[in-house]
């Protein structure tokens, strides 16, 4: 079994990735019903999930 | 066969959401269904044995002031003071009553007669997860300042100022809404599929021990033994969750102490 702080960052980085798809994908998912289009959701979950895992690597994988 | 399973029985019924809404037992009152009695049972019974335990606190201990100390030793020691640090006693009192709240109630999911996990209601994790997420931003903000403790969440330091415009949505968004909503998420989910599965099995069971057809009268054991086996699977989801729910509790605590995450 992992260690607290290694079960502790499993969880941190699992709701960063949620948050990440959430956030970008919800503005895409927003911008496609408002102005009709259909990119911008798919975009929207790329950029989200590109920069949650950027923000994993800042928080975890700096050091 | 198949028309004869449907014709010589009234059908099963397999559990649902319904199986969850138990009736009150005080008139209408919303407020004295069995969720709610347990939790007060669960209340009076971790304060009866730790008081118990503690009432004849001796340098040698015997057998009841032995487990309750292994319990707070446990929180106190694997979970306050290995995640939060030199500042960790202040917070043991809360990780403690969070930690053997949880347990008693997640486990009141498999003890006979009892058998019902109150967190398997999401309303009861909520309101543990508010807890915490008052405690961990309180935390916060007390030693850092509303300010610094803010712009600490949203501005990660050491990046191009731009990319702000990407990740502080998803820092924010992550400090206040996903966390305290995984934090009860999981506790409820955990406690909804477990209690769901061994309805499943046990009802099933008894669905086919009491149906006509000899075949599936002869099956039952092997529904019941699921059950049974299941119970035990249960009860260490059941820990584990309770253990989940307090080392995430004081991993947030740490975050908020950090003065640099």
């Amino acid at each position: 079994m992992a260690t607290g702080n290694e079960e502790g960052a499993l969880w941190s980085i699992f709701g960063y990735l949620i948050s990440g798809l959430l956030i970008w994908g919800g503005i895409g998912w927003g911008l496609d019903h408002w102005l009709h289009k259909g990119f911008f959701l798919p975009t929207g979950l790329i950029l989200g999930c590109g920069a949650s895992i950027y923000l994993v690597w800042l928080r975890f994988g700096r050091e | 066969m198949r028309s004869f399973f449907i014709a010589s029985s009234p059908g099963f019924v397999p559990p649902s959401t319904n199986d969850f809404n138990l009736p009150p037992s005080i008139g209408d009152s919303p407020y004295s269904t069995k969720p709610i009695f347990l939790v007060f049972l669960s209340v009076i019974l971790i304060s009866a044995f730790f008081i118990a335990a503690s009432r004849k606190a001796a340098v040698v201990p015997g057998k009841l002031q032995f487990a309750g100390e292994s319990v707070y030793v446990f929180v106190r020691k694997s979970i306050g003071e290995e995640i939060i640090g030199h500042e960790f006693m202040r917070f043991v009192p809360f990780l403690f009553t969070l930690f053997t709240f949880v347990i008693t109630n997640n486990v009141f999911g498999i003890v006979p007669l009892l058998q019902f996990p109150a967190m398997s209601h999401v309303a009861f994790a909520y309101v543990l997860a508010i807890f915490s997420f008052i405690v961990f931003h309180a935390v916060g903000i007390k030693k850092q300042g509303l300010i610094k403790y803010l712009s600490g969440i949203a501005f990660m330091p050491g990046v191009p100022k731009f990319v702000y415009i990407l990740l502080t949505p998803i820092e924010i968004a992550t400090f206040f809404i996903v966390r305290p909503l995984t934090l009860s998420l999981r506790l409820f989910a955990n406690m909804f599929a477990g209690h769901l599965l061994l309805l499943v099995f046990i009802s099933g069971g008894h669905y086919m021990l009491t149906n006509d057809h000899l075949l599936l009268k002869i099956l039952s054991p092997f529904s019941f033994a699921m059950g049974i086996g299941m119970s035990f699977f249960e009860f260490m989801v059941q820990c584990l969750q309770a253990y989940i729910i307090t080392l995430l509790t004081a991993l947030f605590i740490a975050g908020a102490l950090a003065d640099e995450h």
